[in-house]
């Protein structure tokens, strides 16, 4: 059951034709080694299971089997300032079996960015390499300022 | 005074310890011709892990009783183990790939029954025609004419449960009139037993499965090589069914194919490491049991027939399929025709660590009463332990044909269109005789102790059948299991707020509870007027776990 209930409909009133609930499923990066016909979801935590079957054929077209879920809990952490114990939210933990001849790989969201990295890191390895070549440098005249040079 | 007692034990400790003049024999008998040296040992981790797995299988070959084989399995833990549990009546959507792998039994689907069977195809057709009005007759009865009042449990659906009391009837009704028949002219119908609603429970280990995330989180916690992390560990696996009925007999079944062929590379068995969890099969804690629906030293020890009901296919979500619902009944035969025929080789003497010496074979039948399927399951291999389960070149067999209907409708308390096909193969499985083996049965049992029941120590036996029923009752244990607190979670393990506490649990003693030990207890006190007369020490009573 969505928390956002359907507006019961008066006489006179604009009739809804659209109705939204407030329900999110999320894909999230199943565990290392997962049947290749499982998908992992967190989502809101309101949905049962015939709500994230729904969700996925009725939207998405996704063909569901079977349905598990579970509730994790939050984690708990030290707040940063006060120093006392806080807890994370819980979440909902789907696992939705597809067709067994049906096969998910999760996405590799970060492919070109990879690239991007070691570029950053080689020109970070070339400054650092500068910066010591200038510390080099300088080192047998200390008290003398850095511009001070051919 | 003490001086001169002491100087009396000295003597006495004198003579007590013999002296040898023969040092030189000695010394030539320490040379031999050719040199023999210790044998090499492997000294890494590994090395000596493996080497004490090894002496804890060898010293449970060679215990002399099935009942102590049986506790020195439950040995390595007091609060049982974590088995994955595989119940006959549920089985989650595309299980086959791991029921073949857990059970290692290679599917052979058939319209017809193997080979094996064909010389009595024959005979079997003619004693169907003089049976077939009655079988007809009691379908039709229990089906239309009689009123039923039923009683339904809470924890199981009202169509699977309504589904399942009537096959128990009409299967009831056609043993009785198949047994009845044949009786005359078999020999062996006559001896076989036949046991309703019996308990069939199955424990082994698999070896080759993912270790769960919690063992992989503990290893990296505890600084493991990195190629460890993922290394797979033994899983203990229980099978749990209760057949409609079942017939056994003192011999076994002849072999289906011959023994050689079950290292045949043709019925290799797909790997299946993904863990348990992400088909559906979880875990529970309990003790392994092995019960092939009677107690050890009964005569009748091998099984020849089982029946078992579909009521759970009722249960099954219309969105698996019906392929999918046709393979479920696949994966309840071979689990119920492993689990079964493991328990009966239990009682034979053999474990899951040490293998079969000889094959054995049972039949199964999944009916509702109109859709039969019929499958025919050859036993070769038992040990699929983490050492063994790539090196060991066996594989179980099982012939399965698809559900057949046996007829098509009933009307006016008559059955339409009878499929004499289903008849003649079921008639098939009851004529199938079984034969006296040539060869040793129990090479692993005791000569003259086999079963506890042959012990002659009245302590020692009572102590055991008392200490095995206990044990295989799995019976909550009275007192709690140990459980870490959600708050001593919070507030002890994952944040060290409360350090000037005294450190008394577990936990924080770095103790696991769960390795404990079977044995691992104090035995009831002996109260002093209790004790042995003038004087005994001994406060508490004796024990007599097998030493594994």
């Amino acid at each position: 059951m969505s928390t956002r209930w359907y507006p019961i409909y008066q006489r006179g009133n604009p009739q809804l034709r659209v109705f939204l609930p407030n329900f999110w499923m999320k894909l999230v990066r199943p565990h290392p080694k997962q049947l290749p016909n499982i998908v992992h979801f967190h989502c809101s935590m309101e949905m049962t299971k015939y709500d994230i079957k729904n969700y996925l054929e009725k939207i998405y077209e996704v063909p569901v089997v079977d349905v598990r879920t579970k509730i994790n809990m939050g984690k708990f952490k030290k707040d940063v300032v006060k120093g006392y114990v806080i807890k994370e939210d819980d979440v909902k933990v789907a696992f939705v079996t597809l067709p067994k001849t049906m096969t998910f790989k999760y996405p590799d969201l970060f492919e070109k960015s990879i690239n991007e990295e070691e570029e950053h890191a080689k020109s970070l390895d070339e400054s650092k390499k500068n910066f010591r070549k200038y510390i080099d440098h300088n080192k047998s005249r200390p008290d003398i300022p850095s511009w001070f040079s051919i | 005074m003490h001086i001169i007692k002491l100087h009396r034990s000295l003597l006495k400790i004198k003579n007590a310890i013999p002296r040898y003049s023969t040092i030189t024999a000695l010394e030539e008998s320490e040379y031999t011709e050719t040199p023999e040296y210790p044998p090499i040992l492997d000294m890494t981790r590994e090395g000596k892990l493996l080497r004490r797995r090894q002496s804890f299988q060898s010293k449970i070959q060679e215990l002399n009783t099935i009942e102590e084989k049986q506790i020195a399995l439950n040995m390595p833990r007091y609060y049982g183990w974590q088995c994955i549990m595989l119940n006959n009546d549920k089985v989650p959507y595309n299980a086959m790939p791991l029921v073949q792998y857990y059970t290692r039994s290679h599917f052979i689907p058939v319209a017809k029954l193997p080979e094996a069977y064909n010389e009595i195809e024959q005979q079997a057709s003619n004693i169907l025609q003089e049976i077939k009005p009655q079988i007809e007759d009691a379908i039709a009865i229990e089906l239309t004419d009689v009123e039923r009042n039923f009683k339904f449990l809470q924890d199981k659906s009202i169509k699977m449960q309504q589904e399942d009391t009537i096959t128990k009837c009409v299967v009831r009704q056609i043993n009785r009139i198949i047994m009845n028949n044949l009786s005359d002219n078999l020999p062996h119908i006559l001896s076989t037993q036949i046991d309703y609603d019996a308990r069939h429970e199955a424990f082994w280990h698999i070896g080759g499965v993912d270790p769960p995330t919690t063992t992989v989180k503990w290893r990296k916690e505890n600084k493991w090589p990195k190629s460890t992390h993922y290394e797979s560990t033994d899983r203990p696996v229980q099978y749990i069914g209760s057949p409609i009925l079942t017939l056994r007999n003192r011999h076994p079944l002849k072999p289906l194919i011959p023994y050689s062929e079950a290292e045949n590379p043709a019925f290799k068995v797909d790997k299946f490491t993904t863990i348990p969890g992400s088909v559906g099969y979880f875990r529970e804690f309990r003790h392994g049991t092995n019960i092939p629906g009677f107690w050890p030293g009964d005569i009748d020890e091998f099984g020849l027939l089982s029946y078992h009901g579909r009521g759970h296919i009722l249960d099954r979500k219309t969105s698996f399929g019906e392929q999918d619902n046709i393979e479920a009944l696949h994966c309840q035969a071979m689990k119920a025709s492993f689990g079964w025929l493991l328990a009966q080789a239990n009682y034979q003497g053999f474990t899951t660590f040490n293998d079969l010496t000889y094959p054995l074979v049972t039949q199964t039948v999944i009916t509702n009463g109109k859709l039969w399927s019929l499958y025919a399951y050859q036993l070769n291999t038992i040990v699929m332990h983490n050492d063994t389960v790539d090196s060991n070149p066996k594989h179980n067999i099982c012939f399965g044909t698809k559900p057949l209907q046996l007829y098509e409708t009933i009307e006016n308390g008559k059955v339409l269109g009878l499929n004499e096909d289903v008849l003649i193969m079921l008639l098939q499985f009851y004529m199938n005789a079984p034969v006296e083996r040539d060869h040793a049965m129990k090479p692993y049992l005791g000569k003259d102790e086999k079963v506890i029941a042959d012990i002659e120590d009245d302590n020692r036996r009572c102590w055991l059948e008392e200490r095995y029923k206990y044990l295989v009752s799995n019976r909550p244990k009275h007192s709690l299991i140990p459980e870490v607190y959600l708050w001593e979670k919070i507030y002890k393990i994952q944040h060290n707020t409360r350090f000037f506490e005294a450190k008394r649990r577990p936990f924080e003693r770095g103790i696991n509870p769960f390795n404990r030990r079977l044995d691992d207890h104090i035995s009831p006190y002996i109260p002093k007027v209790l004790r042995e007369y003038p004087r005994s020490k001994k406060k508490f009573e004796a024990t007599y776990y097998p030493e594994v």
